[in-house]
Formats: C-alpha cells, structure tokens, sequence
C-alpha cells in the first residue's frame, strides 16, 4: 500500500513536468493548427541556455527561469513568424516536413556545439528531499507541481478575461469569422506559437536540476508529449494536464510493476489505442473547449 | 464488354513495343543515367567512391519504397524503418539460428513486415495528416524498445553480429563491386515497381484517395483498400533493403535498425526531390548523401552533426521555397528539353473506347427501392421516415426548400452515410436485391453520384480525372482514357481535357462531376443540383445532356433547384421539407399541391390566393 501511494505520487510529480510541456504543445495545436514536432528541440535549447546560464553565470535555474523563458518566447514567435506563417496555406505534409525539418537541424546543431556528453547543474537545494507521512518528495520536483498548476490557472486566467485571451479563443474557434471581426489573426498566431514554447521555456528551466540535457533529450520527452496532448483531446489545456497527470501515474506504475525499459512501451499502446478509438481523448475535450 | 474484342492480337506487338521504347529518349538517358551508378566507381577504384554508392542506392531504394506511402498516398510515415529493421533482423536471426541463406530468409522479412504494415495501416489510415505520423513514430518506438528489450532474441542494445561467411550464397563479400551489384538491383526493383504503379490504375487511385477520398469512393475506389496495397507493397520493398543492409554493414543495433532519424531522413530525400514522383526519390538522394559522406569524409568526428544540421536545414528551406520538390518543380521543363532529343516527342494515341457496360433490365419496374430512411444528427432528424422508389428508365426529379434534407437523402442512397434505421434496396446483376454497406460498393453496383460542392481531383487532369472514374470497368490505362475521352466528348470537354482541374469554372466543374460519373457506367446516376449556379446556355446544354443520357438507359435522380429546368425534364417529382415527403406526383400534379405551395412561399401566401 505505501509503495503504491508513493509510486502515485511520484506520478503525480512526473506528471506536472509533462504537463507544462504539453500545455505548451497543445496551445500551438489549438490555436495554429500546426503539429509542432520541433517542441521537444525547445526544450533541450531551454535546458542548454540554463545550463549555460547557470555553469557561466552562477544562476540559479530558478532564477535562470526568467530570460530563458522570453528567449524561448522569442524563438517560438519567431519560428511562427518565419517558417509556420509562410505554409499556413500549404499542404498539411508541408507543415509537418518544417517542423520535422526544424527539429532534426536543431538536434544536430547541439550536436556540433556541445558534443554527445550529458551536462548537468548541481542544484542542492531541489534536489533535497521533503518527507511527509512517510513519503518522499524531491523539492524541485514540488516547485514543478506547483508550477504546472499555476501556469494552467494563469492561462485560464488569461484566455477568459483579457481581450487578447479572447482574440486567441475567437481564432481557435473560426480563423475566418476572428478575421473580419477584426482580430489580427498572423499576430495572434506569433503570440500564441511565442507563449506555447514560453512554457517549454518554464519547463526547461525547471527540469536541469533533475536530468541532464544532451541534445537528443527533447525527443525523449516530446514524444510523451504528444501522447498526453491526444490523450487530453488536443485541443484543450485542461484535458493535457490530466492527461499528463494520468501519463505520469502509468509512467510511474509500470515501471515498478512491469518493468523499467517497458514503461513506454505501455503509454505508446496507450496513445495508438486513444488514437485508433477515442481521437477526441479520453474526455471528450476535443472539440470546442478551448 | 471490355476492349478486348477491340485491340488486334497481334503476337510481336509487345515486343516491337519494347524495342520501340528504348529509342523513346525519356527512357534511354534514364537508363543512362542510372548506369553512370555502375560505372563511376568502376573508374575510380576507391573503397570510399565505393562506399558512397553502396549508400546512394540503398537510401534511394528506401525513399523510393517509402514514395509508394508517403508521396502517392499521401500518407506521411515517418516510422518506416520499422520495415527496414525488422528485415534485417529476421533475416540475421535465421542465419544466425538456422544457417538459412539471407536470400531465402528475407523473404521471412518480407512476410513478417507486411503483416506488420496491415497492422499498422489498417486502423491509423483514419488519422488525419500529423497524426498518422505520430502514429508511425509511436509503432515505430515500440518496436525498438521491445527489441531492446527481448535481449535474448536480438541481443538487446549491445547489439548482434552477422556470422561472417563468405560468398554470394551468404551475401558477405570481400570484393566490395558485389554489394554494389546486389543494391543496384535492388534500386532497380524498386523504381521499377514505382514505375509500375504510377501508370497504373493502383497509381491514379492513389492520387485520387490522397487528393480528395469523397470524390474517389464515389468512383467506386476503396479507399482503404489501395492504401494497404501502398503500404503493403512499401513494406516489402523497404524490408528486402533493411535485409541486404544488415549483410552490408554485418552488425544490428537498435537504435540504427529502428531509428527514427533515418525514418525521417528517407522521407526528406523524397520530398527534396519531388513527393510522389518516380525519380524524385533518387535525385533527391543522389545529391544529398555524397554532400553529407563527404563531409563526415573530410572533417571527421568534430563534423558530428554537421550532415544532420544541413539535412535539417536543406529541409525547411525547401518547404519554404520548393514545396513540389526538384522533380515536381523542373521536371516538365527538364521533360520538354529530354522530348526534343532523337525519338522524342511521342504522344499517347488513344485508341477505341472500349465497348460499354451493357444496361440490361425491364423498363418501368423498381431499381432502387429506400424504406423509412431516418438519419439524425444529434438532436437533428435530417430525413424523418422518407420511403421512395426509383423505376427503371425514369427521370426522378427531387425538390425541396433548402434544408429539407435532400441531399442528405442522397448521401443514404449512394452509401456515404449510413441511415440511422431503415434500408435501401438496390438491384443487382443477377436481379435480386441487394443492400450494399459501403459508398464504394454502391458504386460498383451501379449507382454513381455528383456532388452539390464540386470535388474535382485539382492537381489531375480533366482527362485523368474523368479516368479515375472510368477504371472502375476498365482497369488497364488505355483503355481507362479512351473510355474517358468518350465521357469528356460527351459533356463538351474534348477541348480542355489536359487542363488541371483546379483551373475550372464552375460550369465546368459541374460537367466534369457528370463526366467522372458517367464514365463509371452507373444504371443509376444521382445528379445533386448540376445547374446550380450556372448561366443560362449552360443549364440547356445540361438538360440536353441529362436527356441523352436517360436515352441511354441511365436512370436518373436529380436534386435541382432550378423549377423550369427540372419540372420539364422529370417523368416524376418527389417533394421534401423538414425531412418528410410531402408530395408525390407526376410535375403537373406536384406543383398545384397545396402543401407544396405551403412549403415554399408559406401559408399566409397560399391564403391570401384562395387556394
């Protein structure tokens, strides 16, 4: 029994690191309409600038969090802007060769400039542990938790009661009527591109103290991404952190009751079953909930 | 019934017809062009020359076969290594276990990935776009982890090495030429199954599902059904490559058999040199590989990544700039410049239509028979109890204020939607009725449908859309346009059959739905509102032409909106609103109904006249 709320626990901490991911993911999803298979690659930039910022500087990737995220805001505005803009109009396979296209330039370009090694930040101080009841936790794992939740109640925040959350909404909901109600459709798109890989920006800077980034680490995490974000209906943010939540517990369980290695393997057939049965995930979030 | 009776059977035909070919210039500087792949690194005597071709012809194998899915079908795989990977290993573990030559045993490779890519294809060819990519990409990570995983079975991530006999029996070689021979047979092989299907009838269905999949189950394609040939057929391609490879390199590992980087990078070499072409995935190969192996060449391991982050780069530059790729953007002039060589210039000549599918039956008796069709949407019933019977021979005219669920009644009678309770009866080809369960097989029966919206295949031909409903009778290609044609003639489209489709008016496009239906030889053609929007020397034109086509035995349907044309053409009128049938009659009779009247100009109106 205790090893099993421990394991769900840990879940659960797992959990709010996928979620602010998929958040992030599912934002672009959303709103652009375009599958950002290059979200993972802004993670690992994310983690390479708070590594550099924390190993040259001395920074605390907490403290790190700040300009990492407006520099991930600048990168996702700009990829919007320069290479997602211009193939709006194009064939969906076109869409997709950019991002895919972009992400493999940005694997290797780590590749080029940092090498192969893994490099790390020493943080003691989140990666102290916290024990209550009987269970622990890790601090920074905590400050994630606390991070997911406050980051989906901001945008929630956000999207309801300020005009720009409704000009998002209103073009999530139909490009075409936003568009002649006046809303600039391209400037919502750049914000929205900005502000989904702002929270891989937060997420970056949140994950250095616990796993070293090497540059293939983006594709680790983003494919876990994408199954949270279908199991969450794609198109919700509500819906991608209980999936992440519920990604998380499964990550969590079957590695300690089927095996390690296994682990994804059991959230893939996860993610081909929603796809092949519910595309709409698994709460019926999928249409209109923005 | 089909061309047969036509074409003279004359024996040297075909040969004559090869040789003749070979003068075609298209064909021989292919054919030069591809030896040059022999013959540069038997010049220059260099194990890395060699190397390098060794690699040309393997990934331009790869993406070829991957062309098959992802450039004909449109269906975007980026996992489909897991072919290549499970060839390899097969094949290594049966020689491994059994001593069995990698000649025989990749053909356990080959059966072992199509069942494989039934399994994959079947349920994730629903997906749209971007998810059956990420679809691939998951199968394709399971794969790998399990293989990873069963460390007894592939040696886990430590690896397996291929046992090193010699000879061609064990396709281990020691003079390097013979890997070349081997994976220039195997580019070949598959170019010349690309080849193949690009002209024939499985290619242009292909371009018809992955253009528009409606429009194509109307001309009797199942849809799902090509796309597993696709895939099918890539899967075993891809698979006898990942077998020789693994020979080649003589060592399996995960992450380089399952890898999803290579996935990724056999399909950006198609689309680099032209998505669903034939050559494009060679030429996109040739001039990317040699840049990437050189420059690992000359700058080493500090050049790690270096290939990667110009791949990449080449990648997105070329979606910004040459969305069509090389092939799709050069090819018909680099084509024009080939045509003025010696020998070039041929046309298609296009030879007798084949002989129409006979229309047998009694004049006058039921064809088409639907009862109390009821079809909701959620809280909407779009047709509430609508029961009719189309007779043989009759033109049923069906009107109704808009929304009264017509077309929806349309979609129930031609298969495209299922009706929520209530059948409908069709008569087969041996007279009984039968109740098809599927839009394309209701085509195949003989029921062909327009559609209100147009839905032209835009990147194809008139011509060749018009062909793509003629293959449901005639499969093979000549005959397909011959019979075309004859459809094209008979709407007036003779003139601009080689103009893509996409360049139409809307009249245009109207005639080009009946000529695509037409030329699936239906006994029953349901027409949805073909002179809507149209002038006024095009709507006589139509109704001349839906007359001529009942003459032919063609029993006919029509939505239509404009009264003078449909109420002079119909032997019947049908009249719906809210999804019931209100009125039945012959013209005369349906027009002075009161109930009629009421629906369209409401009942004050029928009031205030007296009626």
């Amino acid at each position: 029994m205790d090893v099993l709320v421990q394991l769900l626990l840990n879940g659960i901490l797992l959990g709010s690191m996928y979620a602010i991911i998929s958040v992030g993911l599912t934002l672009i999803f959303g709103i652009v309409r375009v599958v950002n298979f290059a979200h993972g690659e802004f993670l690992m930039v994310g983690m390479y600038a708070t590594y550099l910022l924390g190993a040259h500087l001395g920074l605390n990737p907490y403290v790190s969090a700040v300009p990492v995220i407006v520099l991930l805001f600048v990168l996702g505005a700009m990829v919007q802007r320069f290479i997602i803009q211009p193939l709006l109009g194009a064939d969906e396979h076109i869409q997709i060769f950019a991002t895919v296209g972009l992400s493999t330039a940005l694997i290797n370009l780590a590749l080029l400039v940092f090498g192969a090694d893994l490099y790390s930040l020493t943080v003691p101080s989140a990666r102290q542990a916290v024990s209550a009841g009987g269970y622990t936790m890790l601090v920074g794992q905590l400050v994630m938790l606390a991070c997911a939740i406050a980051l989906v109640g901001g945008l929630h925040f956000f999207m309801q009661t300020t005009a720009l959350g409704r000009a998002i909404r209103a073009t999530a909901q139909n490009r075409n009527a936003a568009l002649l109600m006046g809303v600039k459709v391209d400037r919502v798109y750049v914000i929205t591109f900005g502000l989904g890989a702002a929270c891989v920006g937060l997420a970056s800077a949140l994950v250095i103290p616990l796993y070293p980034v090497t540059p293939t680490i983006g594709t680790y995490f983003v494919l876990t991404a994408f199954v949270v974000v279908v199991l969450g209906g794609m198109r919700s943010i509500y819906g991608a952190f209980v999936g992440a939540m519920i990604i998380g517990i499964v990550d969590s369980l079957s590695g300690y009751y089927i095996a390690p290695d296994l682990k994804e393997v059991v959230y893939f057939a996860i993610f081909i079953l929603i796809l092949i049965f519910k595309p709409t995930g698994l709460f019926g979030f999928g249409r209109g909930t923005e | 019934m089909t061309a047969k009776t036509i074409v003279p059977a004359v024996p040297n035909q075909r040969h004559a017809g090869f040789l003749a070919r070979l003068t075609n210039p298209r064909v021989y500087c292919s054919l030069i062009a591809l030896s040059l792949i022999l013959i540069v690194p038997g010049v220059i005597d260099s194990p890395f020359v060699m190397h390098v071709f060794v690699t040309i012809c393997i990934f331009a194998a790869l993406s070829t076969a991957w062309n098959i899915v992802g450039g004909y079908a449109g269906q975007l795989s980026l996992g489909h290594m897991v072919f290549y990977g499970v060839g390899g290993y097969t094949t290594a573990l049966l020689i491994q276990h059994f001593s069995l030559s990698p000649w025989i045993g990749m053909w356990g490779g080959v059966a072992l990935s199509v069942i494989l890519s039934v399994a994959i294809g079947y349920p994730c060819f629903r997906l749209r776009g971007p998810f059956f990519s990420l679809a691939t990409i998951a199968f394709l990570e399971v794969v790998r982890l399990l293989s990873i995983h069963f460390t007894g079975v592939t040696g886990g991530a430590a690896g397996l090495i291929v046992p090193l006999n010699l000879g061609w029996a064990w396709m281990i070689f020691e003079n390097k030429f013979n890997y070349l021979y081997i994976a220039f047979g195997l580019l070949l092989l598959t170019l010349l199954v690309s080849w193949g299907i690009r002209n024939s009838r499985l290619g242009y269905y292909l371009t018809a599902v992955r253009e528009r999949e409606d429009a194509a189950l109307a001309a009797g394609v199942n849809n799902t059904g090509v796309k597993l040939k696709a895939v099918v057929i890539s899967a075993a391609l891809t698979s006898l490559v990942g077998s020789f490879h693994a020979m080649y390199m003589t060592f399996l590992e995960p992450a380089t058999m399952f890898s999803l980087a290579t996935s990724i990078e056999i399909a950006m070499f198609a689309l680099i040199g032209g998505l669903g072409t034939v050559m494009g995935p060679l030429l996109g190969t040739v001039l990317v590989v040699p840049l990437a192996e050189l420059a690992r060449g000359w700058l080493g391991a500090s050049a790690n990544g270096l290939h990667g982050f110009v791949y990449g780069t080449v990648l997105v530059i070329i979606t910004l700039t040459l969305p069509g790729g090389l092939v799709g953007t050069f090819g018909p002039r680099f084509t024009k410049w080939i045509d003025r060589l010696p020998g070039g210039g041929r046309l298609h000549d296009t030879g007798q239509a084949p002989a129409q599918r006979a229309i047998v039956g009694e004049v006058g008796k039921p064809i088409l028979e639907a009862k109390n069709l009821v079809m909701k949407f959620g809280g909407l019933t779009a047709t509430d109890n609508v029961s009719i019977t189309l007779n043989r021979g009759e033109i049923l005219g069906i009107i109704g204020p808009n929304g009264a669920g017509k077309t929806t009644l349309f979609s129930q009678i031609s298969g495209f939607l299922t009706p929520t309770s209530g059948t409908v009866g069709l008569v087969g080809p041996d007279g009984a009725m039968t109740s098809p369960s599927s839009a394309d097989e209701f085509a195949r029966l003989g029921v062909g449908r327009t559609f209100q919206i147009v839905q032209p295949f835009g990147k194809l031909t008139v011509l060749e859309n018009i062909m793509i409903g003629a293959f449901m009778r005639h499969p093979k290609v000549e005959d397909a346009r011959a019979a075309a044609l004859r459809a094209a003639r008979l709407v007036d489209l003779e003139d601009i059959k080689d103009v893509e489709a996409r360049n139409l008016p809307i009249g245009g496009l109207k005639r080009l739905e009946v000529a695509r239906t037409l030329a699936t030889e239906p006994s029953i053609l349901l027409l949805d509102e073909v002179m809507a929007g149209q002038s006024q020397s095009d709507t006589q034109r139509m109704v001349n032409l839906i007359r001529a086509i009942r003459d032919t035995g063609v029993t006919i349907i029509a939505i239509e909106h404009n009264m003078q044309a449909i109420m002079s053409l119909s032997d019947r009128i049908v009249v719906i609103d809210s999804g019931r049938v209100i009125a039945e009659g012959n013209p005369q009779e349906v027009v002075k109904s009161r109930r009629v009247i009421e629906a369209y100009l409401g009942e004050d109106f029928v009031d205030a006249q007296g009626l």
